[in-house]
């Protein structure tokens, strides 16, 4: 053994509690680490039966002295690897009854004769790893007692180190969710929790530990803040759908957006309110592609109205000039199937417009290709521009096919046209003129035709037109502005 | 329905309608109710034109949507001047701006028994 050493300033300096008992259980020796974890002086129990000390009638306290038993009577050391025992806070310290969980190792120390005279206690307070172990809500209880002290320790240790990783692994997961979550606690919705998803929707902004008031004054200001407190104070869900929310990010200008949300109480076991857990998602694309089909569907029943009433007006105009009625027939047909062509032509490029020579194709192709010139530079026309071009070129095929040059067998027809840029923007320039066709005289009235060309030309598209009934063969100058950037235009 | 023609006969109507068919049919209409029409304008700068260098129309008939812009600036000019106003669009009434929901409106397509009732609703109003 070593010598020159104080083994009684050992004894005192360990930093584990130790104390000693003789065979009656009456305090021998004790350190200070026991002292300060017992919350007692030496002089207080100095002498005194350790049961007398720290009373406990109880199962605990009958294993305790069963654990003292077994070393006096056999001589071996013995673990009670797991003891709750509570003991009396002196009054100058709070008073009450102290609840802890210790685990502690009895070795005999044998007298002069050899036998066991005296049990030496070494107890460690283990109550903070149990309840790290109870706040991580794993099982707790099925450790056996018997458990040696390293054993107990190194497992409550892995017990807790497992439950930090899993509740690591929690986090990881909420932080890395694709809806916006947050952990709110207390009356002021202390930030105690918020993922990567919310940060990235409020701006980046330092939200940990902070009050939603100061570190969220923009949601605050909204009906948020109420739906919080109410949750707070009534313990009971709120939810929205595509709720409008303002988010003043710093640095930027605010942005609206609509988000689905859900406020849940977090209760205490207790049953008490002790946060609010949240849920967010934004919904601002989904609700903006809500608002634009609701737009469309508005537009496209527009749309459906405006052309039952072109076709309720070419019937009405129709039948009124027409000498009986298997004329108007064909007469109609043939305008309601003009107007249909423009909108083929239209909604193959998706309403993006059409090309004016492919409108002029398409109304004198059934006249072959040696009585009809088509010239002219490509031309994009604007949806309106194509549907009223679309009706006119019409009006004025089939008044050449009926009057004119196509009405006997060797007339022609020439559609000529050429783009003009001047001051005003660009012009389109469209000469429709007919040749060797029977004498043209001046009609008694005038028509829908030569209604059709001054009120959609001159009217709708603001352009000029020119009609002249030459006795050797029509001719119309029509001249209309292209507004090329005005391609989706409404019709 | 008769006498009621006979009460818009003479009535100056202003009206702006974009669709050239569309608007060759109110014509029509107006002229069979003995109506003399004022336009038809197919944009919102020629309304605002044609108002000003007209006497005071004793009814107007607007197209809410006219080329892709509202109708309410003229809507307003006319109706400072205290012109009985009946607005025609595909939307019906819910298709109005809320300001102008009360006001009398024909759905397209109508006929002119519709644009009867509602000139004499609008005057009337």
């Amino acid at each position: 053994m070593m010598t020159g050493l104080d083994f009684s300033q050992l004894f005192e300096r360990l930093p584990s509690p130790h104390m000693v008992l003789d065979r009656e259980l009456r305090f021998v020796a004790a350190n200070a680490a026991y002292l300060a974890v017992t919350m007692r002086r030496w002089d207080e129990l100095a002498g005194k039966h350790v049961f007398d000390m720290f009373p406990d009638p109880g199962e605990n306290g009958r294993k305790l002295k069963a654990s003292f038993e077994r070393v006096l009577e056999t001589g071996q050391p013995d673990t009670l690897a797991y003891l709750p025992y509570a003991i009396a806070v002196p009054e100058n310290e709070g008073g009450g009854l102290a609840y802890r969980y210790w685990t502690a190792v009895h070795t005999p120390l044998p007298g002069p004769d050899g036998r066991t005279a005296y049990v030496v206690q070494n107890t460690v307070d283990v109550t903070d790893m149990v309840r790290a172990e109870e706040g991580a809500t794993l099982p707790f209880g099925h450790i056996p007692e018997a458990t040696s002290l390293i054993q107990r320790v190194l497992e409550t240790a892995a017990m807790k180190d497992e439950a930090a990783r899993e509740a690591d692994e929690f986090r990881r997961l909420f932080q890395q969710a694709p809806s916006m979550i947050a952990v709110l606690s207390g009356p002021d919705h202390a930030i105690t929790f918020a993922n990567d998803a919310l940060k990235r929707f409020l701006g980046g902004r330092d939200l940990m530990g902070t009050r939603v008031r100061d570190s969220l004054p923009d949601i605050a200001a909204q009906s948020f803040m109420d739906w919080l407190n109410q949750v707070y104070r009534s313990g009971t869900p709120v939810s929205g759908n595509g709720v409008p929310i303002r988010v003043e990010r710093p640095g930027q200008p605010p942005g609206d957006y609509y988000v689905d949300f859900a406020f849940h109480p977090i209760f205490e076991k207790d049953g008490v309110v002790k946060g609010v857990f949240v849920q967010g998602m934004d919904r601002t694309r989904d609700v903006e592609a809500e608002q634009r089909q609701r737009i469309l569907l508005d537009e496209l029943n527009h749309r459906v109205k405006n052309t039952l009433a072109t076709v309720q007006s070419i019937a009405k105009q129709t039948l009124k000039e027409s000498e009986s009625p298997a004329a108007a027939r064909a007469a109609f047909e043939a305008r309601i199937l003009a107007l249909s062509h423009a909108h083929d032509l239209l909604s193959r490029s998706s309403w993006a417009g059409a090309d004016l020579k492919t409108i002029l194709t398409r109304e004198l192709r059934p006249y072959g290709t040696d009585r009809a010139e088509i010239s002219g530079d490509p031309v994009r026309l604007t949806p309106r521009a194509a549907v009223a071009l679309g009706m006119v070129v019409h009006e004025l095929a089939t008044n050449a096919a009926k009057h004119g040059a196509l009405s006997n067998g060797e007339g022609r027809v020439s559609a000529a046209w050429r783009l003009e840029t001047g001051e005003a923007g660009k012009t389109l320039n469209i000469d429709w003129r007919e040749f060797g066709g029977p004498k043209v005289s001046p009609p008694a009235k005038r028509g829908f035709g030569s209604r059709l060309i001054r009120m959609s030309l001159e009217g709708e598209l603001g352009g000029s037109t020119d009609l002249r009934f030459d006795p050797k063969g029509l001719t119309c100058h029509i001249s209309i502005p292209i507004d090329e950037s005005s391609r989706h235009d409404k019709i | 329905m008769t006498k009621s023609e006979i009460s818009l006969s003479g009535l100056k109507v202003f009206v702006v309608e974009d669709e050239a068919i569309i608007a060759m049919m109110l014509e029509d209409m107006l002229m069979d109710l003995g109506c003399s029409v004022i336009g038809p304008c197919t944009g919102l700068k020629q309304a605002h034109e044609m108002l000003a260098g007209t006497d005071t129309p004793g009814a107007a008939i607007l197209d809410v949507n006219v080329g892709g812009e509202q109708i309410y600036p003229v809507a307003t000019a006319l109706a400072e001047r205290g012109v009985p106003l009946v607005f025609a669009t595909g939307y019906g009434s819910v298709g109005l701006a809320e300001s102008w929901r009360n006001r009398v409106t024909v759905q397209k397509p109508y006929t002119q028994d519709d644009i009867v009732r509602a000139l004499n609703a609008a005057i009337a109003a």
